[in-house]
């Protein structure tokens, strides 16, 4: 292993613009489908344990230097359908990366531990009793320092964390930093266009380039249009390399004994119906949960520049758990481009003060724990989420958001505007209930951003309810597995990279011994 | 993995969503009762501007977009760079336009359609582009204020308009953003991380 070299910056991708030939026909003893959070971590954990490696990502290689740290770009050249794949009544935007290194290039960095109230409900709910806070301890820790998983230090809590901090401690409420994947974070903000200093510990410079370092190959610009099986079990991959332009430029076929899904929660119960497999208990596409958040953006007497410093400092904690309403609000930076979208402040003259103010507008995301009540399916040709926040996650959102309200007067704001498609302004703790309550869980009336959708290939242990064993394999076919957050059988409140990091890396630790 | 075959919509367009699913025989509905109406051969119209060539918008389309850019940021009294003589807010629209899928831009084109002809219900017979200020201010509150359709059809497109507006780096110092910076603070690139110990 101590034999692995690595370039200093940059990744060794085959893309389409380097295939000349119609079909290519590859063998490797494992192929992974995505090079996101769960692909990556997969790829390397068993590239070093010396298994020959493929992986398949669908989206481009865009290297860091490219990263224009211009977030309406951004959208259209690293997000999933440019940053345009929403719910079915088009009110909830899923925003997912779609590049090699996937959701883990674009996302604000934010590390949690699955909570452990989380995990025993698991643990009675789905079976799953091998996952406990004890046992996924050395997961975790492993990737935590792979990672540079830290406390954010008090240079990177940015203005906007500075004044939230003060108002929930005026409140007696419990705030800490938030931990993050970075290493010396350059303070620029642009966290969702992409590091363009490679600070950000993303798939992009680490376990890529290490699962690379150790022989794995990895093919951008290639979508996988069916997961094979011989016997049972599964035998590889069929797959096409597109061009940037769309079109087709060659058939791929991948032999290999184990296959990994880890394309995300949309697209791998996509992939797994269009194969017709692993789907004996019907569960493949089902209880998909959003995760869906808020941004609530205020105004303060003084200059915030939220778009300075790092983009997420600290979070409040104070709610997270179940007796307390299972919700958690983070400080959130933002762009101008942004916070033209985030609330309603009204038309003409009234928006152009809004936006006349962004440099005294500080926002808050709020993280709900809803229900799995989504469903992802293919109508026809194309790919269909429903998912709408069911009425019994509706008061959680309101509570959630009066919370967030509450915290921005606490902090100083003299305005807060609630994300609604309507004009709402809050100006005093008495304008929360009545500006929150009238709210109606209507579509378009809320502006909701899904940034961690999950939970439609579910695991647990009995193959009658869910579609993946503990270890990611298929209850149906042997050699199949699922490493990315689909696989989480309830939505985890916190933010879920690091749980899909320690999940994937145990996986991989049971693939290798398979 | 990457879907490809779904033309998808822009995020910020969003709103149009309902108008290529259940939303659509509404969007027909009100579009019949334009025509029903009548008169919309005879409604008074503007010329898009002549000198602009545009790669993806019809000129009617360029009209209304025009016509709400206009309305939507009056940067005049704002002392910020106006939103039609020097951001190309409408021209970032159709460049946007250009880039996106055939059935994502039929829907734009039918969204754009529905929003200019919608007043006519409403407003005695006038066309959007053929309001006053005041009354295209409030037929854009009416809008806003609507059943799921209008909201979300009016939210989409001011984040249209919004966004490529804000997009452009003329509109920043005004706001005091910085935009880029990373080359502009000269902040070194880190490179890969180091491989882990075993």
């Amino acid at each position: 292993m101590s034999m692995a070299s690595m370039p200093a910056s940059g990744l060794a991708v085959i893309q389409a613009s380097d295939i000349s030939e119609k079909n290519l026909s590859l063998s490797a003893d494992v192929v992974v489908v995505g090079s996101g959070a769960g692909g990556a971590v997969t790829a390397y954990e068993l590239a070093r344990r010396g298994k020959k490696v493929i992986v398949l990502e669908a989206g481009p290689y865009v290297p860091s230097q490219q990263f224009t740290e211009r977030f309406a770009d951004s959208l259209e050249t690293l997000y999933q359908d440019h940053g345009g794949q929403t719910n079915a009544s088009g009110d909830l935007l899923v925003l997912q990366g779609a590049c090699v290194g996937g959701s883990t290039v674009v996302n604000g960095c934010v590390c949690f531990r699955t909570p452990d109230f989380i995990l025993k409900d698991w643990q009675q709910r789905f079976g799953l009793t091998d996952l406990t806070s004890d046992t996924l301890a050395p997961y975790f820790e492993r990737v935590e320092k792979n990672l540079s998983i830290h406390d954010n230090a008090e240079y990177e809590i940015a203005r906007h964390g500075q004044l939230i901090r003060a108002g929930a401690n005026k409140l007696g409420w419990s705030v800490k930093p938030l931990r993050r994947n970075i290493r010396q974070c350059g303070l620029t903000g642009h966290c969702l266009s992409g590091c363009k200093s490679e600070r950000k510990q993303s798939m992009l410079v680490t376990y890529l380039p290490w699962a690379a370092a150790h022989g794995a190959r990895i093919y951008a610009d290639t979508r996988v249009e069916r997961v094979t099986t011989e016997q049972g079990r599964a035998s590889g991959v069929q797959a096409t390399v597109v061009a940037h332009d769309g079109t087709p430029v060659a058939s791929m076929t991948v032999k290999a004994s184990q296959v990994v899904v880890a394309a995300g929660a949309v697209q791998t119960p996509l992939l797994l119906q269009k194969s017709q497999i692993a789907n004996r208990s019907g569960q493949v596409g089902k209880n998909f949960a959003c995760h869906p958040s808020l941004y609530v953006p205020a105004r303060y007497p003084e200059p915030v520049h939220a778009w300075r410093g790092a983009l997420l400092g600290v979070y409040i904690d104070e709610f997270l758990s179940p007796e307390k309403g299972a919700f958690v609000i983070e400080d959130g930076g933002s762009g101008p481009v942004e916070m033209t979208m985030a609330a309603e402040p009204g038309t003409g003259k009234p928006f152009m003060d809004y936006m006349a103010n962004a440099k005294y507008l500080a926002g808050l995301v709020t993280l709900i724990h809803d229900h799995n009540v989504g469903t992802i399916h293919w109508d026809g040709e194309q790919k269909k989420i429903d998912y709408q926040l069911a009425d019994a996650d509706f008061p959680s959102m309101q509570r959630a958001l009066k919370a967030a309200a509450r915290l921005h007067l606490a902090s100083g704001a003299e305005e807060v505007y609630v994300p609604s498609s309507d004009r709402r302004v809050i100006r005093s703790e008495a304008d929360i209930d009545p500006m929150v309550d009238s709210l109606e869980n209507l579509p378009q009336h809320l502006r909701m951003v899904s940034y961690h959708p999950q939970g439609s290939c579910r695991m647990g242990s009995d193959p009658d309810t869910s579609v993946v064993n503990d270890k990611g394999e298929s209850h149906d076919v042997p050699g199949l597995y699922v490493a990315d957050a689909s696989l989480l059988p309830t939505s985890i409140v916190v933010n879920p990279q690091v749980t899909v990091y320690a999940l994937a890396t145990r996986i991989a630790e049971h693939m290798a011994k398979a | 993995m990457k879907n490809n075959k779904h033309p998808a919509l822009p995020g910020f367009m969003a709103g149009l969503e309902p108008l290529s699913r259940r939303g659509f025989l509404r969007a027909t509905a009100l579009t019949g009762a334009a025509f029903t109406a009548g008169c919309a051969h005879l409604m008074g119209r503007r010329d898009a501007p002549q000198a602009i060539q545009y790669r993806s918008l019809q000129p009617d389309e360029a009209e209304v977009l025009t016509r709400l850019t206009e309305v939507l940021l009056p940067t005049q009294s704002m002392g910020l760079p106006s939103s039609t003589q020097v951001v190309p807010t409408v021209q970032n629209i159709d460049a946007m336009a250009a880039r996106m899928p055939d059935q994502t831009r039929d829907l734009l084109g039918l969204g754009i359609w529905v929003f200019d002809r919608r007043p006519m219900v409403s407003f005695k017979f006038s066309r959007f582009t053929s309001l006053s200020d005041d009354k295209a201010l409030a037929y854009v509150n009416a809008m806003q204020d609507g059943p799921f359709f209008e909201r979300g059809l009016m939210t989409t497109l001011k984040a249209l308009v919004t966004l490529n507006y804000w997009r452009d780096e003329r509109t920043w110092p005004g706001l005091e953003y910085s935009g880029p910076v990373s080359e502009l603070w000269g902040i070194r690139r880190l490179g890969n991380a180091p491989l882990p110990r075993a």
